[in-house]
């Protein structure tokens, strides 16, 4: 609309035998229409009544013009009526009518913006020359990343470490898990010494340790050998990013079989792995303790018995399942090496919580001696899935921990409502009161029919006296 | 009727219960405590093999009693 004089230039052009001739014949070339079927679909615009008042004109224009303007029947209705009201109809004829078809306001805009657009090439432009740079940048990212990423590595510790508290009953062996990532960080961070190393004496190491150098060696030998290594080491090596390749190359370099376990471990853990015991480590640095720190774990925790629970895990829930039984193996083998502080600290906890617990109030708490819980949960067990039903070792503890949140809830729970109630002690009402909001009690159901389910006699009789029935 | 020929260890309860609640238990309480602790394993055991065999499991596994642990245990919450 806005570009009336472009427009009008360029559709003289065009449409100057229209405009022209368009005044006179009307009428004919209605009729004219009404006749030919194919004008029929293009109900005449002013532009085409003008065009079609001369025979040539009509006989010429219908073919050209079928591209350009009558695109929609609507538009060129929409055409008509505007060109019907409006009292200068001849000079609308003179194109405007045209122009305002929506593919010709269109088109004006395209052609008055085409010489325009140039610029706007260019502003895109200016990103691309700066991605090859980028390209280069990218590579010294690799080398850059390891340090960001150490930070990354001790906050996913500490989010882990609360989930467990909160949630499972292993919250520790997640800790011990930490001690794994130590391993991991300790290679990336002893690497560093490694990667001058390696690239001196690399045609001989270069099959074992593909992926350490690729990080690292950008950085240091960038210039000389970063074309080569970017074809071996890219070729070699997972997708994954710098950390997680470095740490399959070193599973590679320690083992066979039993290192790729590790390497899929590591590539969970990797990004929560804490700093503090990699930095230790790398003032120890040389390569042969990593080798010695992977070692261990692997022979001792990746037996029959931890793949097992591997599978599980991957059954029941994939990534975190496995945080919890890497842990657990960990702790099983752990080596004196290691010693991170987070990995100090674990240790403590755990025995701490097997020996003896310490409440909230500071009492000594003893555990339920398992053989209770065992013959309580073999029971229900068996009634659940039948005779042969059958509980490991593993279960078995993991039900204790569970038993063991049970009494410090439910012990909780007592206490808050005898101190309600304005007792000292814990009452038999309170347990009571416990149950029933537990909705084990109901209306129908009393303490007595339960503890006729499951008590024995004795303590049925006991129960008795204590209260009587209301 | 009950399975359990032997008494449970009532000075144990007793014990777990004081110290977790800093508080003196009457005579009997722990009784019901025990009742309640059967209720929670009776649970805990039943969901633990609901989710084993959901998972194929042959055995109950430790892993299915811990994901249920929590369930459970709220499901115990007074």
């Amino acid at each position: 609309m806005s570009s009336t004089p472009n427009s009008r230039a360029r559709r003289s052009a065009r449409d100057s035998e229209v405009s022209e001739a368009s005044t006179p014949a009307r009428d004919t070339t209605l009729t004219k229409l009404q006749r030919l079927p194919i004008h029929t679909r293009y109900p005449s615009t002013p532009s085409q009544l003008a065009a079609s008042a001369t025979p040539r004109s009509s006989s010429r224009y219908t073919p050209g013009n079928r591209g350009a303007a009558p695109s929609t029947p609507y538009g060129l209705r929409a055409m008509q009526r505007r060109a019907a009201n409006t009292p200068g109809r001849d000079r609308r004829k003179s194109g405007r009518g045209q122009r305002e078809t929506v593919f010709d306001v269109l088109r004006n805009l395209s052609k008055a913006l085409a010489p325009n657009s140039q610029p706007i090439r260019s502003s895109p432009q200016p990103p691309p020359e700066p991605e090859p740079e980028s390209e280069i940048d990218e590579i010294d990212e690799l080398d850059n990343e390891p340090a960001p990423e150490r930070p990354r590595l001790s906050l996913p510790l500490d989010e882990v470490e609360e989930d467990n508290d909160e949630g499972s009953p292993e919250i520790r062996p997640p800790r011990m898990s930490l001690a794994l990532e130590d391993d991991d960080l300790t290679h990336t961070s002893v690497e560093y010494p490694r990667r001058a190393t390696f690239d001196r004496d690399r045609g001989r190491l270069s099959t074992m340790s593909y992926g350490a150098r690729l990080s690292e060696n950008f950085g240091d030998a960038m210039g000389l050998e970063s074309g080569s290594e970017d074809g071996d080491a890219t070729g070699m090596i997972l997708d994954a990013g710098g950390q997680d390749e470095t740490l399959i190359s070193q599973g590679a370099f320690d083992r066979g079989g039993d290192t790729e376990d590790l390497g899929r471990f590591n590539f969970d853990f990797n990004f929560p792995s804490p700093n503090a015991p990699a930095d230790d480590l790398d003032q120890d640095g040389p390569l042969n303790d990593d080798e010695g720190f992977e070692l261990p774990p692997v022979d001792l925790g990746l037996g029959p018995g931890p793949e097992s629970d591997y599978s599980e895990d991957g059954d029941a829930t994939g990534g975190f399942g496995l945080e919890l039984n890497l842990p657990a193996r960990v702790s099983m083998s752990e080596s004196p090496g290691l010693v991170g502080g987070g990995l100090r600290d674990e240790d403590t906890v755990i025995q701490g919580s097997k020996q003896k617990k310490i409440s909230r109030h500071g009492i000594p708490v003893p555990t339920m001696p398992a053989g209770v819980i065992r013959k309580l949960a073999t029971r229900f067990a068996r009634a659940r899935s039948g005779p042969k039903a059958k509980i490991s070792k593993n279960t078995l503890a993991a039900i204790e921990q569970a038993s063991s949140w049970y009494f410090e809830q439910a012990s909780g729970d007592l206490a808050a409502y005898s101190k309600h109630a304005g007792r000292k002690t814990i009452d038999e009402a309170d347990v009571t009161a416990l149950m029933r909001r537990q909705r084990h009690l109901s209306n129908t159901m009393t303490v007595f029919s339960l503890a006729q389910k499951h008590l024995p006699k004795e303590l049925l009789q006991d129960m008795r006296l204590a209260m009587p029935p209301r | 009727m009950a399975a359990t020929q032997k008494l449970y260890p009532r000075a144990t309860v007793k014990r777990i219960v004081k110290a977790q609640a800093n508080r003196s238990l009457s005579k009997n309480a722990d009784i019901l405590i025990f009742l309640d602790y059967m209720l929670f394993m009776q649970e805990l055991m039943r969901e633990a093999s609901i989710r084993s065999r959901k998972a194929g499991e042959k055995h109950i596994s430790p892993n299915s009693v811990r994901k249920v642990t929590e369930k459970t245990l709220r499901k115990f919450k007074g």
